[in-house]
């Protein structure tokens, strides 16, 4: 007799329990709840009367290598080793009927002493997530240190590099029938396709971003294999006897570029094309102004979009992996859980992503003067930056992924109507990657704009990026597994384990960087080839050396999913 | 002293100096790095789909997989938990 709960199926409960239930009314698992008691890292759970109770078995003494369980009906704590000596089936035998349920105070999960089983209750887990909610949201600051990685040691199940060069047959083929793009004997150590961008009147912002994508592996691929050949699209245009604006096709100016930038030429290339026809895309946005390069970087992405849509007569979804090049490369999914705080109940919710917003961490180099009641115009940033020098913590990519994909209990101003109790309630939010893209690009919310103050004001501080990240933390699969565990709770619970571990590693391949004020600053790209890292200033390429990247102050950061990345110093 | 006494004695002390929560801790966080913790999931798995009614006990399950866990905790983790506890002994008692 299993019963479904959203959808879920649940185990069926012993005849004892539900006797147990039966004596004990809805509450059943009332005083057990008092005694829960959560650890802050990884929120595991145990049953302790306080905090200071060193349990044992009461017929025994045992207090170390076996399971101990304390009976739910007289608290009485005993041992018990599966096939061996077990104190708390005797227990159960000798005080029968009514004593077979206990706890097992290291898990805090039920368990049948005469079935000699694990046994579920609804009622009780849903009391045991939020306390461990509760208990992760309050004491958030401890989580961090948990973190400090002792290395990846995951087995890698990695499909071997095989280096490919072409037969005397498949040689002739090529040179008969291709033009090289560049000299392949100019042998520059620059890498190929590196070529500075002018600056054409604030338009760092751009330029940096264009940077990162022109060096986004897939996309890169994909406009040099010629997918979307911008003298066909121009000519199915007119055949389609489109407008002014039908002929517009941002796709088109990203394919000219590619094509000039990996020409071979090094002389630095001004994407004055390139910004002439986005003007035309974004005509609100046409200025002089310096421009942020995050909003540059998701209206561009946008535009690729759209045009594709309205090519194909079709919707296409973000998320599906069955759309245009841009969302193919990065957007991912998102999967939100919010629960009532007063029944437990969740609602899940799926939404694509483009990139990961992330803040700074507060208290940690980030925005923790906002707590401050100063006037925040932009000429006290100095000031500002002073005083952040000075909290010498630093913050992490990995820490602010971290509270990300943490439990947030959203303001009683944010309540949300619970299904279940047909009211608004307090909620819980957690948020988790259920699919990632091939390329995340991570955004850290430097620019705070506020419409009531009518100002923007930048977050300054620094922050640590890895090189090799590894993304299954976040995913929903664990994030899931380590909230609920073998819990029955009402949670969507379709996540599969991550298909692979491979997919889940990324490697940093582009930082986007910003420098100075809020209205007057500049933007940088540093780009990694191999393990070389060079920095894009507009039209100067330099080589510079790690130390330099990782000091930098990292505005946008894009990795790719390593299992795509073969890089020559990996062999 | 008698040698469980002792061994009481030590675990006692473990326990409430949360020195044992701390080494549980960080065994958790190895066994899941090495890939011990997937292995054993699998071979939790495994042995579900092999049993032909649809309910395992967790006793059973205890049973079948514990040995196979002893054995398949690899010597570096062991020799990392045997000199934290060597050092807790030598500092506590
Ligand atoms: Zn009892
Ligand atoms: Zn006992
Ligand atoms: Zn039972
Ligand atoms: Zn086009
Ligand atoms: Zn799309
Ligand atoms: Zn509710």
């Amino acid at each position: 007799m299993s019963s479904k709960i959203n959808g879920q199926v649940s185990p069926h409960s012993c005849s004892h329990l539900l006797q147990f239930r039966r004596r004990n009314g809805p509450d059943s698992f009332r005083a057990l709840q008092d005694c829960l008691r959560v650890k802050p890292p990884g929120g595991r759970a145990s049953i302790r009367r306080d905090p200071a109770e060193v349990p044992c078995c009461q017929a025994c003494g045992e207090s170390g290598s076996n399971r101990l369980y304390a009976c739910v009906t007289c608290a009485a704590v005993s041992c018990h080793a599966p096939q061996l000596t077990s104190h708390a089936a005797a227990h159960a035998q000798s005080m029968s009927p009514g004593h077979e349920i206990a706890v097992d105070v290291d898990r805090a999960e039920l368990f049948c002493c005469e079935c000699r089983d694990q046994v579920y209750d609804q009622g009780f887990d849903a009391a045991f997530v939020l306390a461990q909610n509760t208990a992760t949201t309050t004491t958030g600051s401890t989580l961090m240190q948990y973190s400090a990685e002792p290395g990846n040691l995951r087995k890698r199940r990695r499909v071997d590099y095989r280096h490919w060069s072409p037969d005397s047959r498949e040689c002739v083929t090529m040179t008969n029938l291709s033009t090289p793009l560049y000299d392949s004997t100019n042998s520059s150590d620059v890498p190929w396709g590196l070529r500075g961008l002018n600056n054409l009147g604030n338009t760092c912002f751009m330029n940096s971003v264009l940077q990162a994508l022109l060096h986004t592996p897939l996309l890169r691929n994909y406009f040099l294999s010629d997918r979307h050949n911008r003298y066909h699209c121009q000519q199915k245009n007119v055949a389609n006897n489109d407008g002014k604006n039908g002929r517009l096709c941002l796709a088109c100016d990203v394919d000219a570029m590619f094509s000039a930038v990996f020409s071979g030429d090094r002389t630095p290339y001004s994407p004055a094309k390139f910004l002439y026809s986005w003007w035309q895309h974004a005509a609100n946005l046409a200025s002089y102004e310096q421009q942020d390069a995050h909003e540059f970087f998701i209206s561009m992405l946008h535009r690729i979009h759209e045009k594709e849509e309205k090519d194909q007569g079709k919707p296409h979804s973000q998320g599906s992996g069955d759309c245009c090049i841009a969302h193919r490369v990065f957007s991912g999914i998102l999967r939100s859980d919010v629960m009532c705080m007063a029944c437990g109940f969740t609602s899940t919710t799926y939404d694509p992503c483009i990139d990961f917003p992330l803040d700074l961490e507060p208290n940690r180099g980030g925005s923790a003067k906002s707590s401050s009641t100063k006037s925040h115009n932009s000429c006290n940033v100095e000031a500002e930056r002073i005083s952040l020098n000075k909290d010498c913590s630093i913050s992490t990519l990995k820490g602010c992924l971290e509270r990300f994909t943490r439990p947030e209990r959203l303001g009683s101003d944010q309540k949300f109507f619970c299904q279940k109790c047909q009211v608004r309630q307090e909620c819980l939010k957690q948020m988790s990657i259920r699919k990632l893209p091939l390329v995340s690009c991570f955004h850290i919310k430097r620019f705070e704009h506020s419409s009531i103050r009518k100002m923007s004001r930048k977050v300054d501080g620094h922050l640590q990026f890895p090189f090799s990240l590894d993304m299954a933390p976040y995913l929903s699969s664990s994030i899931l597994r380590s909230r609920f565990g073998h819990r029955i709770f009402p949670f969507d619970g379709d996540e599969q384990d991550a298909p692979n571990d491979l997919s889940s590693e990324f490697e940093l391949f582009a930082v986007v960087t910003h420098t100075g004020r809020l209205d007057a600053g500049h933007y940088v790209t540093y780009l990694r080839f191999s393990n070389q890292w060079y920095k894009c200033d507009d039209a100067w390429i330099t080589q510079v050396s790690e130390n330099i990247v990782r000091a930098a102050q990292g505005y946008m950061m894009f990795y790719v999913q390593k299992m795509l990345c073969y890089r020559a110093s990996e062999k | 002293m008698e040698l469980q006494d002792l061994q009481e004695s030590v675990n006692i002390k473990m326990i409430q100096s949360g020195e044992k929560e701390r080494l549980k801790d960080l065994l958790r966080e190895r066994l899941a790095e090495c890939g011990w913790e997937d292995e054993m999931r699998a071979l939790c798995r495994g042995f579900m789909r092999n049993k032909v009614t649809n309910s395992v006990k967790l006793d059973d399950l205890i049973n079948e997989i514990t040995p196979k866990g002893k054995e398949t905790v690899p010597d570096n983790v062991k020799a990392e938990l045997l000199q934290r506890i060597r050092s807790f002994i030598a500092y506590a008692v």
